[in-house]
């Protein structure tokens, strides 16, 4: 039907174009192009260059992560064997283009090909553990509204207000062991307040406009409003937001596992090569802490990048 | 005015009452406990840890616990009720007055409500006197670097604003960028390599004074060096202030630059800055009388939630340079299974978080008079 009103609409568009072509002797002919709200959404992309930059570098980085740890295995029970050792490492060479460490003398390129594995992991998976809960309970808060979101909000507040670096890190120590999932699921516990208040917001918002009051008018149950009406149209604030929680998560994984309370050395990540350096911080090896701190920088740039071409792009009221 | 700064501060109430509640679960729920720093020794049997258990009151339930940690029981009254809850008469202090009331009253010194955050198990010391001493070389690294950073974050963003997609507003935005992007410990790290022992060896990278030098600072013996030799003891602290502060600066004046920014751009496009502008203002005095006074507003508020940052906001930096801050005090503290401290310093961080908030709102409510309360 809706293919049948658009032609309604555009033909005598096209007609016009075409009369008025013909009149100024020009062979034109007009094709229509429909686009759905998604291309519509990458042609505005698009055009932030920034936004297209920043895809290209995480592209790059999610592919080395899943790929580069088959072409270069890290090994940590059989550590081979250097052939001369140097306390301080070796700078970058053709063989090392990152270096080497100290200590067990390893490469420092393969570090940071499984450490991206890892530290992208986290960044990703406690992002979609966060914004999961954060959506459920922004929606019940909203949605049901009166005491249970008095409720729901008190306790936000009441986590908002805790110094939350210092409670993940007491977290991971006392709960984490190192281990990658534990910390996945404590980062997650502990990042999605913002995203609930966010939602809550938008529903208290979008619930009150027509085509939420026309559903309910023709008794449309409360679960199909919820996830038919509202959440699609909540859907774009939450995606930005959400990749900005990638960036962060990986940041605060790189910052509690540089503090050694992380993930264990044993799956190498940024912040845990970061970390290990430090030991032999007064050697001089530069490229040691370096490149992991670098791989950091690029991925967080590139998540903001393609944060705010999406903000852009999924903005209804920005055309291009 | 009056009554909307009363129903703030009510309404904050449940929220710290709840923060409480929060810090106490996270620690009761934390697998090992306080004895989990005995668990490699194997000098300590099981009966010592009882014993010690017995001697800091951690055999007692847990609401009996945090019901004397808060300071709203009396630890002179012992027994429960079915096992879990304490009894009615806990409540009351030894002068026969509720125990939660201050100290002359109630007779009651226990509690985080009497300001008595515990004592320390790693050292033994009491938990607030040691925060309160932590606190110290905090303010001085982190109060400095503030000032900086607002001042700078101030010119840039407003500069930025005025020269909108200039060559130093591109600059500034990716100088927001990146800096936004950069892990503080690797700054930090970075400037050690340069500036330090590694490379120039220039600046001092750890610590917060010359210990070949002076006796340790906080010490009696250090302020009877500083009265002798103040000059001396200032250029110290100063020089081993520099890295830090320039780690602290470089990473916070992003995010306050690119708000001003955005606040002085709207600020900008407002009609009275246009009708300024229309009847013949010199440029100077709209923008710095018309303009930038309102464009402050936000920025007043957003500066104030920044405050508790004071506090806990170094904790990476203080950890790179050694600072014996708070920020290493919690490091310490956590390796340590310290649990008093660790509590008395999520409390304290948690309450400044929410009492910035409420002067956050009720000086914003103050100097904007559009606001409606």
């Amino acid at each position: 039907m809706s293919q049948h009103l658009q032609s309604a609409l555009t033909e005598p568009l096209v007609e016009e174009v075409e009369r008025r072509a013909e009149e100024a002797g020009v062979d034109y002919e007009v094709t229509l192009e429909s686009l759905n709200q998604w291309q519509l959404a990458w042609r505005k992309f698009k055009k932030h260059r920034l936004a297209i930059i920043g895809l290209g570098i995480l592209g790059v980085l999610i592919t080395v992560a899943i790929v580069g740890p088959f072409i270069m295995p890290f090994e940590f029970n059989s550590i081979p064997k250097p052939d001369k050792i140097v306390p301080a490492g070796r700078p970058p060479s053709l063989v090392h283009p990152f270096g080497e460490t100290g200590g067990l003398q390893r490469d420092v390129l393969l570090l940071v090909v499984n450490g991206a594995r890892t530290s992208l992991f986290v960044g990703f998976s406690s992002m979609a553990i966060g914004v999961i809960i954060g959506t459920i309970v922004g929606s019940v808060a909203g949605f049901v509204g009166g005491f249970v979101d008095n409720i729901l909000m008190r306790v936000v507040d009441v986590m908002l207000s805790l110094p939350l670096l210092f409670v993940i890190l007491v977290a991971s120590r006392f709960f984490g062991n190192g281990n990658v999932f534990l910390i996945v699921v404590i980062f997650g516990l502990l990042s999605w307040m913002g995203i609930s208040r966010l939602v809550r917001s938008l529903f208290l918002s979008i619930r009150e406009q027509e085509f939420v009051e026309a559903a309910k008018a023709v008794g449309v149950t409360d679960r199909r409003i919820i996830f038919r009406h509202i959440l699609p149209n909540a859907f774009s604030p939450i995606v930005v937001s959400a990749s900005l929680l990638i960036a962060s998560n990986i940041v605060t994984e790189a910052f509690v596992s540089f503090l050694g309370f992380g993930i264990n050395p044993i799956y190498p990540t940024w912040g845990n090569v970061l970390s290990n350096s430090l030991t032999f911080l007064l050697q001089g090896n530069w490229w040691w802490p370096f490149f992991p701190g670098l791989m950091i920088i690029l991925t967080v740039l590139a998540v903001n990048f393609v944060g705010d071409g999406l903000r852009d792009a999924l903005d209804p009221r920005s055309r291009a | 005015m009056s009554k909307y700064v009363i129903r703030r501060v009510v309404q904050a109430i449940p929220v710290l009452f709840g923060i409480t509640i929060v810090v106490y679960l996270i620690l009761l729920l934390a697998p090992g406990g306080p004895t989990a720093r005995f668990a490699n020794n194997p000098r300590v049997t099981s009966e010592d840890r009882d014993a010690f258990k017995k001697a800091w009151g951690l055999d007692q339930p847990p609401l009996i616990q945090y019901c004397r940690w808060m300071g709203l029981c009396n630890p002179d009254k012992g027994g429960n009720v079915l096992g879990v809850l304490p009894p009615a008469d806990a409540f009351i202090g030894n002068t026969g007055w509720p125990q939660f009331l201050p100290t002359p009253i109630s007779g009651g010194t226990n509690g985080v409500l009497h300001g008595d955050f515990g004592v320390s198990i790693e050292t033994g010391e009491d938990v607030g006197a040691r925060i309160g001493r932590a606190a110290l070389p905090t303010f001085i690294l982190v109060g400095l670097a503030f000032i900086i950073w607002v001042f700078i974050a101030l010119v840039i963003g407003v500069n930025a604003a005025l020269r909108r997609y200039s060559i130093f507003d591109q600059a500034a935005t990716v100088f927001a960028y990146v800096g936004y992007a950069m892990p503080t410990f690797w700054l930090g790290i970075m400037l050690i390599f340069t500036f330090g022992g590694p490379g120039l060896n220039i600046l001092p990278v750890s610590g917060m004074t010359n210990t070949r030098a002076s006796p340790p600072f906080g010490s009696d013996a250090y302020w009877t060096y500083f009265g002798d030799h103040t000059i001396n003891a200032l250029l110290d602290i100063g020089r081993h202030l520099i890295l830090p502060v320039f780690t602290l600066v470089v990473v916070n004046i992003a995010g306050d630059s690119r708000f001003i920014r955005a606040s002085m751009l709207e600020a900008l496009g407002q009609d009275y800055v246009r009708t300024a502008k229309a009847k013949g203002l010199p440029g100077r005095v709209v923008t710095f009388k018309h303009a930038l006074r309102n464009a402050l507003l936000p920025v007043v508020t957003n500066i104030g939630l920044e405050i508790p940052f004071l506090f806990t906001g170094a904790i990476v930096t203080e950890t790179i340079f050694s600072w014996p801050g708070i920020g290493s005090l919690t490091i310490g503290a956590t390796r340590a299974f310290d649990y008093p401290t660790l509590m008395g310093v999520l409390l304290i961080t948690s309450f400044l978080v929410v009492l910035a908030n409420l002067l956050a709102d009720i000086v914003y409510a103050f100097v904007d008079p559009r606001i409606k309360y």
